[in-house]
């Protein structure tokens, strides 16, 4: 269970986050929707560990997230797929993935494991896995990215803006594979633009509003709520 | 053709110890991001570390070279951790600052401790060989052949290994790093410690053929810097070729046309390959 209370973040004396709280079960899909400069990107940091909050508190199955120690996170069951990938460009896709993999380096058998499985999600990586992951497309560089980050076999997995710039048939492919991802267990908490696409597979979801919570509610509350729909679906 | 030969094992002992010493400060400024001023500093000390095993404690060649590559990685690792780290999130001036610093420090320790005056180190194994009907130092063919195995053992640390690859993932991406749980202080500190290993084995390479002198790490601070932004900040493959590039321009500029203007030609080939390629030869895609 993901446990935000009264989270805050400061820059300066720009205030990111505001008293936040949310929350994501095991095995949930959560969606968060908002516009750029919401706060999406600052949550995700902190819930890494690359930001520290100014109050507040963030904790994974109790364990807290706030001790600024990425590496603390992702051995915790964290793992962030970032906005913007942030992939090793000149290295080979498999080597992004087996750095990926980087918390379990003492488990080579089951790095092995998860290599196969995270080729099986995404086939179009198999082909490539000695290409320097900088030469992909954008689609299959989001592949990596979310691959890399599944290497690292989280419980939760959070997903920062992956159909950013895709073609809408790739978006479809990168989806669905969250929601095998899902399905095997892992919690998701997604920030999305494409709100569309993002609330068809979760099952709840925020609306957050600089830094605030404005709005939550379930996947079929927030698909008919108004102001939802003129905001982010534009219907 | 004899002469040419002759200089070419010439070129390639020197490129040899040039690019040992000029990966390390490449790893470096991958990583951190910061060009390393001190690292001429760790070269001296590296080649005073070997001669005082050798004169003092009277121990051979090999241990010497290992103690003081050991002993200069501890110091460059600490180095990290005293001074550039606390400095991580200042401007970039002030680490660069601190390097220079570092240097006339170390510079002015070894002379404190050994003097000013040039020191010799005698070669390991004395004489010459007849390669071919080339006649070639064996301390030459040491420093070719020692500076090859060591490039290899690097190339295979940083390409086969996964420690080795959080190296070439950080400076690739930091952030991408951290988050998959990579501890970059602690790549920051072992590639501190690599790039000091490296250079005191290199100065110990190359001392018997020229002298240790304290002064002798500045002059190798102006020439690997001229080497990696030929090669391109932070390349791996840039340094090695730039290195061999300027001890080719050296070398032969030194023979063919005059011993006085050897300096002069590699800094001049580093001007016209900036002014060609101001990204120098190997571009970084990040």
């Amino acid at each position: 269970m993901l446990e935000i209370r009264d989270l805050s973040v400061n820059y300066g004396h720009f205030t990111a986050l505001h008293s936040l709280n949310l929350t994501v079960s095991p095995g949930e899909i959560v969606v968060m929707l908002g516009a750029n400069g919401a706060g999406k990107s600052t949550l995700f940091r902190t819930l890494s560990g690359l930001q520290r909050p100014s109050g507040g508190t963030a904790t994974w199955n109790g364990v807290s997230l706030t001790g600024g120690k990425p590496e603390f996170n992702v051995a915790n069951g964290v793992a962030q797929c970032p906005e913007g990938r942030l992939l090793f460009p000149e290295l080979s896709v498999e080597k992004n993935l087996r750095l990926g993999a980087f918390v379990h380096r003492k488990d080579a058998a089951g790095t092995a494991r998860e290599l196969e499985r995270v080729y099986e999600l995404f086939p179009a990586l198999v082909e490539k896995r000695n290409v320097p992951a900088g030469s992909l497309s954008g689609g299959q560089q989001q592949m990596v990215a979310i691959a890399r980050a599944l290497m690292a076999r989280p419980t939760l997995l959070l997903l920062d803006e992956p159909s950013l710039g895709l073609a809408p048939l790739v978006v479809e492919q990168v989806f669905e594979a969250v929601q095998r991802v899902n399905a095997a267990g892992v919690g998701v908490l997604l920030a999305e633009q494409n709100a569309f696409a993002a609330l068809g597979i979760a099952h709840r979801g925020y609306v957050l509003e600089g830094g605030c919570v404005s709005l939550q509610g379930s996947q079929h509350e927030l698909m008919t709520d108004d102001r939802v729909r003129s905001a982010y679906l534009g219907v | 053709m004899s002469t040419f030969l002759q200089q070419l094992f010439n070129a390639l002992a020197l490129g040899g110890v040039y690019a040992l010493v000029a990966l390390g400060l490449t790893l470096v400024y991958g990583v951190m991001r910061v060009p390393n001023f001190a690292h001429g500093g760790l070269y001296m000390l590296g080649a005073y570390l070997s001669y005082a095993v050798l004169t003092g404690l009277g121990w051979g060649y090999v241990p010497a070279l290992l103690i003081s590559a050991v002993g200069v990685a501890l110091l460059a690792a600490f180095m990290e951790r005293v001074i550039f780290y606390p400095m991580r999130n200042a401007p970039h001036v002030h680490p660069m600052i601190a390097a220079i610093g570092v240097l006339f420090f170390l510079e002015a320790a070894v002379q404190l401790v050994w003097g000013p005056d040039f020191k010799q180190i005698t070669e390991p194994v004395p004489g010459i060989v007849n390669v071919g009907g080339v006649i070639v130092t064996w301390q030459r063919l040491l420093v070719i052949a020692a500076s090859v195995v060591v490039m290899l053992g690097l190339n295979y640390f940083l390409k086969r290994t996964l420690t080795g690859a959080t190296i070439e993932a950080m400076s690739q991406n930091r952030e991408g790093a951290r988050l998959v749980g990579v501890n970059t202080n602690r790549v920051g500190m072992m590639t501190f410690a690599i790039s000091g290993a490296l250079a005191a084995a290199a100065a110990t390479l190359i001392a018997p053929i020229i002298s240790v002198s304290p002064s002798m790490g500045e002059v190798m601070n102006l020439k690997v810097f001229a080497i990696i932004i030929l090669g391109g900040m932070g390349s791996v493959p840039g340094a090695i070729v730039g290195a061999f590039l300027l001890a080719l321009a050296e070398v032969f500029g030194g023979y063919y046309i005059s011993l006085d203007f050897s300096d002069v030609i590699g800094f001049a080939m580093l001007v016209i390959v900036l002014a060609l390629k101001p990204q120098g030869l190997f571009k970084r895609g990040t």
